[in-house]
């Protein structure tokens, strides 16, 4: 694993996502997108770091800290163990991938932030699948650059 | 085990007061700043149109009142909108269709900039009461504070103890005045264009029925409170200065 490539990765994305997109309506969610792709293409325990790495990265340009932290980092565990059994080859299931992710990630994300006293937003779900169909949309075609940027080769790919 | 390290990190950033974990995104964001503002401003520039050309020039009080008449029928249609979608079966009113303007002559030398208020010249015997709103040029500028018979005190939005009700960039919010002739709208979750129009609403029945427009945004900054919110600086879209007439929006309870 190239952790500084994956450093200036997850940097580039933050700034993006939080300046560049932030005041777009609609918006594909760079980090998440980034999430899958690490939780598909790295080994578990790198996996795992990667995850809660990129939650710690999210939770910076969010409202509070901790909540996209502990869900990016469950749901990427648990996707990267998920690939040890499932091949996610396809750009089509890649997009399927990252789409129910964003869901479930997403909605997790209001959960605890409810727990920490933040409101919830009325268009909770408009936003949240929103979210999440951008990023299944353009998650496959990101894959392919972060792939070349960190050096994996993913059209040989085989199961771990 | 490293899963269970990590949780625990993130179980702890999620129930640390927020005073401390604010520190991390503070520091994120004075380390980022130039690259964050590089992206803001590509972002902005983007989405901003093209300045118009100069040739069909019109005095800038004139192009003002033109344009504040242009928002309010934009904040009506609006209403009217969601009235026709929530067929509620209720009277259609304009914001002034169901009552009166009670003009006003502003009192010579009575406006104080500083607090933010101004005197007429009509009380409660022209039906003018507390709370009302009051407007110029097309555009709110306050509401009635302290009326005796034959006057009344208009306290303007940028008057220090003034709250209005304002919806900008599809948000309602509060909107308070900082008595330097301009007012503030706090901790607003997304950032708001420059010139963006911003509306006073009212939800108390009988003083406003469809948004109008009320100020405009001046500066978009970052609250000092949360790193992530905005407060948004709110300028007047007439010139208190020069008024010499107001209009009370008198508007009768729906029946």
């Amino acid at each position: 694993m190239r952790w500084f490539r994956f450093a200036v990765l997850v940097l580039l994305a933050t700034v993006l996502q939080a300046s560049f997109f932030a005041d777009l309506n609609i918006k594909p969610d760079l980090l998440l997108i980034l999430l899958v792709f690490f939780a598909i293409y790295c080994d578990t325990s790198n996996a795992i770091i990667c995850s809660f790495t990129i939650g710690f990265a999210a939770d910076l340009i969010g409202r509070t800290m901790g909540p996209q932290m502990i869900s990016f980092g469950l749901f990427g565990t648990a996707l990267a163990y998920l690939h040890q059994v499932i091949v996610i080859r396809k750009m089509s299931y890649q997009a399927l991938v990252i789409f129910i992710t964003a869901l479930l990630a997403g909605s997790m994300v209001y959960f605890l932030n409810s727990l920490k006293g933040e409101p919830t937003p009325q268009s909770m779900f408009a936003a949240l699948f929103g979210i999440a169909l951008y990023s299944a949309l353009v998650g496959p075609f990101l894959f392919l650059p972060s792939a070349w940027w960190m050096r994996i080769k993913i059209s040989r790919f085989s199961r771990r | 085990m490293l899963f269970t390290w990590f949780m625990l990190a993130g179980s702890i950033f999620l129930f640390a007061p927020q005073k401390l974990t604010d520190n991390f995104q503070y520091a994120f964001l004075r380390v980022f700043n130039w690259p964050l503002s590089i992206g803001e401003n590509i972002s902005l520039s983007v989405r901003t149109r093209q300045p118009l050309g100069d040739a069909d020039v019109v005095p800038r009080r004139e192009y003002n009142k033109l344009q504040n008449y242009r928002a309010n029928i934009e904040g009506q249609l609006r209403k009217e909108h969601e009235k026709v979608e929530m067929l509620s079966g209720l009277r259609n009113r304009f914001p002034l269709e169901a009552g009166d303007l009670q003009v006003a002559s502003v009192f010579p030398g009575s406006f104080d900039k500083l607090h933010g208020e101004l005197s007429i010249n009509k009380g409660t015997d022209d039906k003018v009461a507390k709370g009302q709103f009051v407007l110029s040029d097309n555009s709110i500028i306050g509401t009635v504070g302290d009326v005796s018979a034959r006057g009344a005190k208009v306290k303007l939005f940028t008057n220090p103890t003034s709250s209005i009700a304002v919806e900008v960039a599809n948000t309602k919010r509060l909107m308070w005045g900082s008595g330097d002739n301009l007012a503030r709208i706090p901790m607003v979750t997304h950032k708001v264009k420059i010139d963006s129009e911003v509306m006073a609403s009212s939800r108390k029945t009988g003083f406003l029925n469809a948004p109008m427009i009320i100020g405009k945004v001046l500066r978009c900054e970052r609250s000092a409170k949360s790193p992530m919110l905005w407060d948004i600086v709110v300028e007047p879209v007439c010139d208190f200065e020069q008024l010499n007439d107001v209009a009370v929006i008198v508007i009768n309870p729906p029946e």
